[in-house]
């Protein structure tokens, strides 16, 4: 079982044992002694079955299960204490253990909404606010039962719950290490100011356009979804002049993928100002990275990628040799893009496929048909890819796989998700069975080219009540915290950088740190064993962990984030940046 | 403070009509985009809580029965469920977000909570109207059974 099952079904369990207990707490007030009995029974058990979930949580990783421990398991314990030696006796009146019950039901449910709204990193603060609102929700029920707690009792536990209430707050609330963003930070500006070999205009603007036969409301560069496709030449200087006719909330263009020069890369409020309707900005980078990339806004960049700015970008070694097609995925107003494509290839030409998923989530791609390799991920080659057959690849949001192959006699098509996106010839395979690829055991393996580690950062993807906005969010955070509030990474020019990102929540987070690509360590403990993986975007799944690391290379501020850019828009969002 | 229970449980159950009607354009919106459930997540994470709250403290406020009072505070526990249900349903997934037999499962009991939740709006609605205008001698009080644990 996943560690990602695991934390689902303890999340089940709790809030089963807390409904359970609540459940057995009113029906024992309600004096239906049967289904009081039944209730509590069934709430023990689910108490005492956390025990099990919990100590798999621990044993995947502390992070999964350090508040679990630390307050769920206490209060459980004190639920178990008070409420259990009550029901064996049984009382003669039902109602006198509602108050117990209750009791038992507030300690589990004060646990799972620790877990829920702030479960790492475990704190104190949050734990004495939990204990609070027991203690409170205790009193009061007792009251509602009708015979209240002596003078003595209601006092004590009056001050208890001031007090764990007063210090939680003052814990949680104190305010921690003020992350100062450095916006505008001037670095060395290292752009090239070399000659331009290429150059191209990109004009943002509203525009309709036809998809599948439907006229949709989009935002596109010069007037198509998607943008035109820059193409390169390995050793060009590419210029492209970004033009915001109507955007009104601003555009920039973030080369994704492509480890450009800070001050290019195009992040609003960071590298640059975001271009406003009627202004410009001219990017200018070295194209030395050969590969399959792609450009996109940055600027409310959730909507404003969805609404279609984005495009590809290619940087070839040479010219292109046999047939070379571009597969960039998008989800445009619910219709899926590109449209279907047919062309006949003659038997013996080799082929490429750039598959590019530029949705914010995973995408699946099968090519039936034909034996192929996977000769680069994120525009990095492997190193020893060997032949795959009926084998679907998970691309994630961002990334890019190169398929090649050579064109058989008989016809080849590459599925999306189940939909023939391009083909040779008619192909009818049901692909949906297949084995999907491990990119981390696939290819042939080389050592680390380090031997040393300068810096470790460890990065806790949940989710959480974030108050510091104006109005509360339940955000997606790191470490507890959400954008604009995320401490900075800091590293030196030259360090190597160790990343153990860790997945506490219940969904995918693609990871994508701009400036540079990560060499892929590990994941949840094994080792990647194939060819080296540079990645700049990967799936970092409910329960994973996933050891990276890096050059420090590339100086400047860098954005840090989830790739579902919906997640980034809700917090999570960092910056990684040299001192 | 009655009348405040009346007005808060009566808005409580047109939010939870609502919420159902957002459901069905959510299922019926074509094409079936990111934004089709905004309607239903909006009302049911923000509009729906704030007025289960609502509904429970004024119940305790107006003095109702300890009954009718934990009958008002259940809605705040479904709720709650519900938002985890739909948590669940949504990340039970096969590695490339299509949907699971098992999500599928999780999902259908979004629908099965979301019954029994309103189920219990409407018993505390018709209890606070009784309870703000008792009814001449000789009327069955109501009576509404507590809705299943979910």
């Amino acid at each position: 079982m996943s560690t990602g099952s695991v934390l689902a079904v303890d999340l089940v369990i709790a809030v089963l044992a807390a409904a359970g207990w609540l459940g057995g707490g009113a029906a024992s007030a309600a004096r239906r002694r049967p289904l009081a009995l039944g209730l509590a029974a069934f709430a023990l058990v689910a108490t005492l079955a956390r025990a099990v979930t919990i100590t798999a949580l621990a044993r995947a990783g502390w992070w999964f299960a350090g508040e679990k421990v630390l307050i769920a398991a206490p209060l459980a314990l004190a639920a178990v204490v008070v409420a259990g030696p009550r029901l064996l006796r049984a009382p003669g009146d039902i109602r006198s253990v509602a108050l117990p019950l209750f009791f038992a039901g507030y300690a589990q449910s004060g646990a799972l909404l620790v877990t829920l709204l702030h479960g790492y990193p475990v704190s104190a603060g949050v734990g004495l606010l939990a204990l609070a609102g027991v203690i409170a929700a205790t009193a009061v029920s007792w009251r509602a039962l009708g015979a209240g707690p002596s003078r003595a009792v209601s006092r004590a536990a009056l001050v208890v719950a001031v007090t764990a209430l007063v210090t939680g707050t003052g814990l949680a609330v104190a305010p921690g290490a003020a992350p100062a963003v450095p916006h505008n930070h001037k670095y060395r500006d290292a752009r090239t100011s070399d000659e331009p070999t290429r150059r191209f205009v990109l004009t943002a603007g509203t525009a309709t356009v036809s998809v599948s036969g439907r006229d949709v409301a989009a935002w596109a560069f010069n007037g198509q979804v998607p943008g035109p496709e820059l193409t390169g030449t390995a050793g060009d200087v590419v210029e492209v002049t970004l033009r915001n006719r109507d955007i009104a909330r601003g555009v920039t263009l973030h080369w994704h993928g492509y480890d450009v020069p800070n001050s290019q890369d195009g992040v609003p409020g960071v590298t640059q100002a975001a271009v406003l309707p009627g202004q410009e900005f001219v990017y200018r980078f070295r194209a030395d990275q050969v590969g399959t990339y792609w450009y996109h806004t940055h600027s409310v960049s959730d909507l404003g990628v969805r609404m279609g700015l984005y495009g590809v970008l290619v940087v070839r070694p040479a010219p292109v040799t046999g047939v070379d097609v571009t597969v960039p995925v998008h989800t445009l107003a619910g219709l899926a893009l590109p449209e279907p494509r047919t062309e006949p290839v003659e038997p013996g030409v080799p082929v490429r496929l750039r598959l590019i998923n530029t949705d914010s989530t995973t995408h699946r791609y099968a090519l039936a048909g034909t034996p192929f390799r996977v000769v680069a991920i994120d525009g990095s080659d492997l190193r020893g890819p060997t032949s795959l057959v009926d084998t679907a690849v998970l691309v994630p949001a961002g990334g890019r796989y190169d398929l090649v192959f050579t064109a058989p006699p008989t016809p080849v098509a590459l599925f999306v998700d189940g939909r023939a996106v391009y083909s040779t010839g008619p192909v009818s395979t049901a692909t949906s069975a297949w084995p999907v690829l491990d990119p981390l055991t696939y290819g042939v393996g080389s050592p680390v080219p380090w031997s040393r580690v300068d810096r470790e950062y460890t990065l806790v993807l949940d989710r959480g009540l974030d108050l510091r906005g104006l109005l509360p969010r339940y955000a997606h955070t790191v470490n507890g915290a959400a954008d604009p509030d995320i401490p900075p990474q800091v590293v030196r020019l030259g360090d190597i950088v160790a990343f153990t990102i860790v997945n506490r929540s219940q969904v995918v987070h693609p990871w994508h740190l701009h400036g540079h690509h990560v060499l892929v360590l590990s994941r949840n403990g094994q080792r990647a064993t194939g060819s080296p993986l540079w990645l700049d975007s990967f799936d970092v799944r409910p329960g994973d962990v996933w050891e990276v690391e890096f050059r420090a290379d590339n100086p400047g501020v860098w954005a840090n984030h989830c790739h579902n850019l919906a997640h980034a828009d809700a917090g999570m969002m960092l910056h990684l940046m040299y001192s | 403070m009655r009348k405040a229970f009346v007005l808060a449980s009566t808005l409580l159950l047109v939010s939870f009509v609502l919420q159902f009607i957002f459901a069905a354009v959510g299922g019926f919106t074509r094409p079936a985009g990111d934004g089709a459930y905004a309607l239903h997540s909006v009302n049911g994470m923000a509009v729906i809580p704030v007025l289960t709250l609502l509904t429970a403290l004024f119940a305790a406020l107006a003095k109702a029965p300890g009954r009718l009072i934990g009958m008002a505070i259940l809605p705040i526990g479904l709720v709650v469920v519900q938002a985890l249900i739909a948590m669940l349903a949504n990340a039970s997934t096969d590695a490339a977000g299509a949907s699971t037999p098992l999500g599928l499962t999780i999902a259908g009991l979004h629908a099965l909570n979301g019954i029994i939740a309103v189920h219990v709006v409407v018993g505390v609605a018709q209890a606070a109207r009784k309870l703000d205008r008792p009814a001449p001698g000789g009327v069955v009080p109501v009576t509404v059974r507590e809705g299943e644990p979910a």
